[in-house]
């Protein structure tokens, strides 16, 4: 918890660095969906999260980008009997993952004359992923830092001044490490984009 | 200006979402836990017979203390024991199992214990069972046939182990008694037997579903 705390915080003091150009800082509500072998551990979607981009815009189509975030998949297993050889144990389990993507990035936006701005990214960096499971009295966790490539797509709803609202879709999917199997997860990040140095 | 707007939110954000991790348990039974294990070697379907004592002992170290000086150790309140020992017998029972005295060559006898203490100890001191088990021999300890049981430690806990042993493999001599099934119900030990006997009995009745070996 603290390791992500500090991801956050360390994450506001980029944005601050960035403050200085033109750019944009997006906040955003990820819903996230499980796939692949998070999926797996737990299939329900995750309604716990947040997402922050700092964006600075390197030519008029294209913003380089820092993200992080925090998605929070939780789920609850009804007592059931686990067998392995001769051994049985049955109780309740609870299951969570908390993922951390730290992705560097750059979005392609295409200009348009209405309001309505698409564009479409693709990053690349880690995503740091704490396992835990509560069965009993006991705790099993595993945590990994995992390469992770991350592209999404998404539209801006263009306001004449100040913040704008957007809508995308992320897809995030880091690979095997030692402890852990590759985690991938979709959102859909529904969010403002505030704009700054202009 | 939209800079502290954003650096506002951060710090929002911050505090928003450390609101929203999610609980987890929210009942003692979410905690409960039943594990079984057995050793695959043993013949369960040959035996019908089995003897249980009318007590069940309270297990405080790893060494056998004997402070009275009776050869007994602490026991369970009989009102408690009453509750295990009667969800036992009625599972064996509805098993195919017949129980019958100690001295009457039972095929296996069935020894419960309570453990409240921050480990489990499955090679306790055999010393426990001197007085009740038929032709004890001091010199025993304890081994589970072809499979081992897992130390775990960090119980917070009131846990209650069922030891199934064949009984027809000790006698004088033998070095260890053979545990051919063994059973741990662990959880919470709050609340008063009432409350806890629900629980128990639920988690003696998860046991022999979760062990069909043990049926006739």
């Amino acid at each position: 918890m603290k390791k992500i705390f500090f991801l956050l915080i360390a994450s506001v003091c980029i944005h601050t660095a960035f403050g200085q150009h033109h750019g944009v800082f997006i906040i955003s509500y990820p819903i996230g969906f499980p796939m692949g072998d998070l999926n797996d551990y737990i299939d329900k979607p995750s309604f716990r999260g947040i997402n922050l981009e700092w964006g600075k815009e390197v030519s008029p189509n294209v913003i380089a980008e820092i993200e992080t975030g925090w998605n929070v998949f939780y789920q609850e297993q009804p007592t059931q009997v686990y067998t392995e050889g001769t051994a049985s144990i049955s109780g309740k389990q609870f299951r969570y993952t908390n993922s951390v993507p730290i992705i560097a990035g750059a979005k392609w936006v295409l200009k348009s004359s209405n309001n309505l701005v698409p564009y479409a990214g693709v990053g690349l960096g880690t995503m740091y992923s704490d396992r835990s499971t509560d069965f009993g009295l006991y705790r099993i966790s595993t945590d990994a830092w995992q390469f992770c490539i991350r592209p999404e797509l998404g539209i801006t709803f263009k306001s004449r001044n100040g913040p704008s609202a957007m809508l995308g879709v992320k897809y995030y999917s880091s690979f095997n490490s030692s402890d852990l199997d590759g985690q991938s997860f979709l959102t859909i990040n529904i969010g403002v984009v505030f704009p700054y140095g202009l | 200006m939209p800079i502290k707007l954003t650096r506002l939110l951060g710090i929002l954000s911050l505090v928003l979402i450390s609101g929203c991790y999610p609980n987890g348990a929210e009942f003692i039974d979410d905690l409960d836990l039943v594990y079984t294990n057995y050793s695959n070697t043993f013949d369960f379907s040959s035996k019908q017979t089995y003897a249980i004592p009318d007590s069940v002992i309270k297990i405080t170290g790893d060494i056998f203390s004997d402070p009275d000086g009776d050869h007994k150790p602490s026991f369970l309140s009989a009102g408690s024991a009453q509750v295990i020992l009667d969800q036992i017998n009625k599972n064996m029972t509805d098993y195919g199992w017949t129980r019958v005295n100690k001295f009457a060559n039972p095929d296996v006898i069935l020894l419960v214990s309570s453990v409240t203490t921050t480990n489990i100890y499955w090679y306790y001191d055999w010393w426990y069972w001197g007085w009740y088990y038929p032709g004890f021999y001091p010199g025993w300890g304890w081994y589970y046939p072809g499979y081992y049981p897992p130390y775990v430690t960090g119980y917070r806990s009131g846990s209650v182990l069922v030891q199934m042993v064949d009984a027809k493999a000790t006698a004088a001599g033998v070095e260890s008694v053979p545990v051919i099934w063994s059973c741990i119900l662990n959880g919470l030990a709050e609340g008063g037997t009432s409350s806890i006997a629900p629980r128990v009995q639920k988690g003696i009745d998860n046991a022999f579903v979760q062990s069909p070996y043990l049926k006739h």
